[in-house]
């Protein structure tokens, strides 16, 4: 039953074609976050801790912001009145101690202002609770993962808890975000090269 | 298995005059230089395969500080250009049992390469998404080549994927709908596995099927659903099984895997619509509807595919002891249903044996 088929195309175009995919898929995925690091507008954001007990999953930090919990006044255009995966415009805005924080936030897309960049969330999962007040709502931005070499994640878990982590991210025209560099206490610690 | 049976039979049919020995012997090195024949070396050689792309993953994995991330991503790419190519390489020289081994080796490569990829540059991206371009990537690998091997690997990604959808809680019906492609994965790999000739890859897709089934059950579960398991299962089961069937010629082609997974999921649309109802009426109707399919699955498929006709026998010994166990109303109520399914299926015994007797009478007369 099972015999040697003959096979769609010669096996040596077959591995160049195969390989070359494979190896543009790669190539996309560094490309797409150097377009950003390129491109973006650099926002210097403040990191809060995390529960001590989630710290390092494998060999990276888990890395929290100010700007990851929006708070219920600052969403304009309502909630979703369903159940829905959502993503999240939220625009950012510098305070003058040099850190971004969220000034507005919306679940359908924010025009461009001058003075502010509009970030795009991961879509996050939302759900009505129509009788409770309005909680706030947690979000991810894609830049929460810093993978480091084995044992250095600790000196990074200890500045974040102690809330001298501060992160420079870039965020590109469709509000995507990457970091590009990590500080403690404004001294910087990994800085991020394009390639 | 296959291959000691046949060697038994062959033994016997010699030892009684009926076949000579050189053709047996011509017969079983015949059956032996077929591609699918199980070859120890061949199982262990993709092992092999298997665990030399983890250590070379392992070893990039290991955050070399030392080395340059681009100079290790072009490692890496190194990688699979080099196990692609060779594998083109032995597979133009017919060395058909290397080749593939390397194919699976690229191709594993790739995925460890998106993993590192994402390490290395802090892409934290969905997993999910990371599984889907795998399996492309896999998939494609898979077609160009035409390769078996490369349609196994696409099949335990397809189940990798749904293991993920499920462990990152991103199954539920208002989720992304990923979950909802599931299906589609097992008709990618189905159509794979019929592409390439990789026929045991097919059990990947079918389990996956009746594994997303199950994740369903779960999420609604609702006596309706496992009714429409029960008579979509059974369905297909007819139509897979009887010779009138337009589909019949088209199961068999897939040997026995078709009757087996729709009679399987007709019992388990059966088990649970005995989890769903309650009272004496509708657990005496499930019942009595249980007996009866097991019964109808050894009738119908019994005869060519031993996986039915076994499934047909532990869901008949299964409900009987069941049944024995739960009193249906009173213990005078089972037994009086024992007495009845006793009767009835001794009347079908004895219409069964007479059938047989002409069927099996029939082709010795045209014969002749």
């Amino acid at each position: 039953m099972l015999t040697s088929r003959k096979p769609l195309i010669r096996p040596l175009f077959a591995a160049i074609l195969v390989a070359l995919l494979q190896t543009a898929v790669l190539g996309y995925m560094i490309e797409s976050r150097a377009s950003i690091l390129r491109n973006g507008t650099d926002v210097v954001l403040k990191t809060i801790p995390v529960d001590p007990r989630d710290l390092l999953r494998g060999d990276y930090v888990i890395l929290a912001y100010d700007i990851s919990t929006i708070a219920p006044d600052k969403v304009i255009g309502g909630f979703p009145k369903e159940a829905t995966d959502a993503r999240m415009s939220v625009r950012l805005e510098k305070q003058p101690d040099g850190f971004w924080t969220v000034s507005e936030a919306s679940f359908s897309p924010l025009p461009a202002k001058a003075g502010s960049v509009v970030a795009r969330t991961q879509p996050i999962f939302y759900y009505p609770t129509p009788d409770a007040p309005q909680l706030a709502v947690r979000v991810d931005y894609g830049i929460e993962r810093y993978y480091v070499p084995e044992g250095e994640g600790l000196v990074l878990e200890e500045a974040r808890n102690a809330s001298a982590l501060s992160v420079t991210a870039s965020v590109d025209d469709t509000g995507r975000m990457q970091i590009r560099l990590i500080a403690v206490d404004g001294k910087p610690l990994y800085e991020e090269p394009l390639y | 298995m296959y291959r000691g049976r046949i060697e038994r039979d062959f033994a016997l049919w010699v030892s009684k005059g009926l076949l000579s020995a050189p053709s047996a012997e011509a017969m079983l090195a015949e059956y032996d230089a077929r591609e699918s024949s199980f070859s120890v070396g061949r199982v262990l050689l993709t092992l092999a395969a298997v665990l030399l792309s983890a250590a070379v993953l392992l070893l990039v994995a290991a955050n070399w500080e030392t080395i340059p991330r681009i100079a290790r991503v072009a490692g890496i790419g190194a990688l699979i250009w080099i196990f692609y190519l060779s594998a083109a390489l032995c597979l133009s020289r017919a060395l058909n049992g290397i080749g593939a081994a390397l194919l699976v080796m690229g191709t594993l490569t790739f995925g460890g390469a998106i993993a590192l990829v994402g390490q290395m540059y802090h892409l934290s991206g969905d997993t999910v998404d990371a599984m889907l371009v795998w399996l492309a990537g896999a998939c494609v690998a898979t077609i160009v080549f035409r390769s078996g091997a490369l349609a196994v690997v696409s099949g335990f990604l397809s189940w990798a994927v749904f293991g993920v959808l499920v462990m990152e809680n991103k199954s539920t019906f208002e989720g992304n709908g990923v979950i909802y492609l599931v299906p589609l994965l097992c008709i990618i790999v189905i159509a794979l596995v019929r592409y390439t000739g990789a026929s045991r890859a097919r059990h990947l897709a079918y389990l996956l099927m009746l594994g997303w089934l199950g994740w369903l059950y779960l999420e609604i579960s609702e006596p309706l659903l496992a009714a429409v398991f029960f008579v979509v299962g059974f369905a297909c089961f007819l139509a897979a099984s009887l010779p009138v069937s337009p589909l019949h010629r088209l199961a068999r082609e897939a040997g026995a895997a078709p009757s087996f997974y729709s009679f399987l999921l007709t019992i388990i649309g059966l088990a649970a619509l005995h989890v769903e109802l309650d009272g004496v009426g509708p657990n005496v109707a499930v019942s009595a509807v249980t007996l009866a399919v097991s019964l109808a699955g050894i009738g119908i498929a019994g005869r060519m595919n031993g996986a039915v006709r076994y499934l047909g026998y532990a869901v008949f010994a299964g409900e009987t002891l069941y049944l024995a166990s739960e009193t249906l109303g009173s213990i005078l109520g089972t037994s009086g249903f024992f007495l009845i399914s006793g009767i009835v299926v001794a009347l079908i015994a004895w219409i069964v044996i007479r059938l047989e007797k002409r069927l099996s009478a029939k082709p010795a007369v045209e014969g002749v």
